[in-house]
């Protein structure tokens, strides 16, 4: 079934009551099929992020493409969609950063706050430069995110993405959680440690990268981070942690693309989503202190 | 299969410009219980990485392995990094090591994890969280990993650190029962008590070899004196450079 099909149905449907009314804005349900492809993807990728104590890093990777977008303006791309350059940046970024890491004497939140500062400053730079070139409020989407601006082959792009991060995640995932327990372990294991790590900074990236135009440059990384955190917070068991973090994330993107317009509130869809995120693992943290109250 | 010997023929290792191993050659003979012995940064950790392919070194370390290929090496190491409050089960941490499909999905079965614990006395805490156990507990679960497969080298490092009295009588059952059935374990110790009983040989490491026999014979107190207590000597072109 093509997108125009999918629409059409949807559309139809909230035509008929049984959907929310704005989803007869195909814009919208553009924006809601892109929040469901890539919530799972971010909340089940989240849960490795946590656990492998990468969060300031995909905080790091999410405001290198604001530097990407304005290389990508530069060099001439579409400033609605500049992927060969949000991707190629960030994934130099990406790969540079986990490189000098494994070869200097810092600590990894040291490494990236350099990083990260060197890139917003040269994104900052750059987009002073081209601000003669472009309206400066299209900016605020790729800092924010905007629910109008995702066509067809953003969608195509999110669910390439989401699919080969899923073909890979999900048969590696114990494999890219063991090798942060114990490398050496690990390696006994047969686990490619060094490689699997290259890989996974690699599948962080592209998921960041691929859901900046919904989520922001600035927010995209805490949807990889809050409802993991928020799992982690309530579950049990790795099984609860990884459904908890999938679920959270998908309540956090639907809800924050469709509140916003159904209360017609002038929130950008990325801030809505992070918000809806947040009140997730407010929520998780009262559960958390309610069922400690109820066990003491 | 009974498991493999191992030989160590003069294996260098240099961190920068320290010198963690000068020359070490032995042979671990297959099927038996082999100990290493030595003071801390004696080099007995460091062989064991440089054993299972992990440190760079220089001279030959060769597993004879009988029959047509390698069998199974499990590795038990001192301790696990992880997030103490992870939602992670004790089943689920042995489905992370031991299982292809991804253990959020759950144990596989086939695995029989539950055989595992009960080995090392853990059964019936398989669904306790992984980071509540006792640093006893925890090396229990170690040891259990270990057994998923059936290994035919075991590489022990210092295994029994954190047990108590219980988990050092289930590490000696276990250890009884990896040898009888042929398994070649290479062990690092510091209790060398437990070295004197348990072990078929004993080699003592300190840089390089000072020592290789049967432990009765090779733990004197003179001899446990000398390793315990000499600065390992340095070699000419040490000399020369000082």
């Amino acid at each position: 079934m093509s997108f125009e099909a999918l629409r059409a149905l949807i559309q139809g449907w909230a035509g008929a009551g049984l959907l929310p009314a704005g989803l007869t804005h195909g814009f919208l349900v553009n924006a809601l099929l892109s929040g469901l492809v890539i919530g799972p993807v971010l909340g089940g990728l989240g849960t490795l992020v946590v656990t492998k104590r990468l969060a300031f890093f995909s905080e790091a990777v999410g405001h290198a493409a604001l530097t990407g977008v304005a290389i990508g303006i530069l060099v001439g791309e579409p400033y609605t969609g500049p992927y060969a350059s949000l991707f190629g940046y960030c994934l130099l970024f990406a790969l540079l950063v986990n490189y000098t890491r494994n070869r200097s004497n810092l600590t990894a939140d040291t490494l990236i706050g350099v990083f990260l500062s060197v890139s917003l400053a040269l994104g900052a730079s750059l987009l002073l430069i081209l601000a003669s070139r472009v309206n400066i409020h299209i900016l605020e989407n790729v800092l924010f995110g905007s629910v109008l601006t995702v066509d067809d082959r953003d969608l195509t792009v999110l669910l390439v993405v989401a699919l080969g991060v899923t073909a890979l995640m999900l048969p590696l995932f114990n494999r890219l959680l063991l090798a942060s327990f114990n490398p050496a372990l690990a390696r006994v294991r047969g686990v490619p440690v060094k490689g699997l790590d290259y890989l996974f900074i690699v599948l962080v990236t592209v998921v960041t990268v691929a859901s900046v135009k919904i989520i922001g440059a600035i927010l995209v990384g805490a949807l990889l981070v809050i409802p993991a955190a928020a799992a982690r917070v309530v579950a049990s068991s790795l099984r609860g942690f990884f459904l908890l973090s999938v679920a959270f994330a998908s309540v956090a993107a639907v809800a924050g693309i469709l509140l916003p317009v159904q209360l017609a509130l002038p929130v950008p869809s990325g801030g809505a989503i992070i918000l809806a995120a947040g009140l997730l693992f407010l929520g998780a943290l009262l559960a958390r202190l309610f069922m400690k109250g109820e066990e003491g | 299969m009974t498991g493999p010997a191992i030989l160590f023929d003069a294996v260098d290792l240099t961190l920068g410009r320290t010198v963690i191993l000068d020359g070490v050659s032995l042979r671990v003979a297959a099927g038996t219980v082999h100990a290493l012995v030595g003071p801390n940064g004696g080099g007995k950790s460091s062989l064991i990485r440089a054993l299972l392919g992990q440190a760079p070194h220089r001279g030959t370390i060769r597993l004879d392995w009988p029959g047509d290929g390698p069998g199974t090496i499990a590795y038990v190491p001192q301790s696990v990094e992880f997030d103490r409050g992870l939602p992670l089960t004790v089943e689920d941490f042995l489905a992370v090591l031991c299982q292809r499909r991804p253990a959020f999905l759950g144990p596989d079965r086939r695995m029989n994890y539950g055989a595992a614990l009960d080995r090392v006395g853990m059964a019936g805490k398989a669904r306790r969280r992984f980071g509540a156990l006792s640093g006893g507990e925890r090396q229990r679960v170690l040891l259990a990993q270990a057994l998923i497969p059936a290994p035919d080298l075991i590489v022990l490092d210092e295994p029994m650190t954190a047990l108590d009295e219980a988990g050092i009588a289930i590490f000696e059952t276990l250890l009884a029962e990896l040898s009888a059935a042929g398994t070649t374990v290479l062990w690092v110790e510091h209790d060398l008590a437990q070295v004197r009983r348990l072990a078929t040989r004993v080699t003592g490491l300190n840089r390089r070899v000072l020592f290789d026999g049967a432990p009765l014979e090779m733990l004197s107190p003179e001899r446990v004196f000398d390793l315990f207590s000499a600065v390992p000597r340095r070699t000419g072109a040490e000399r020369i450079a000082s």
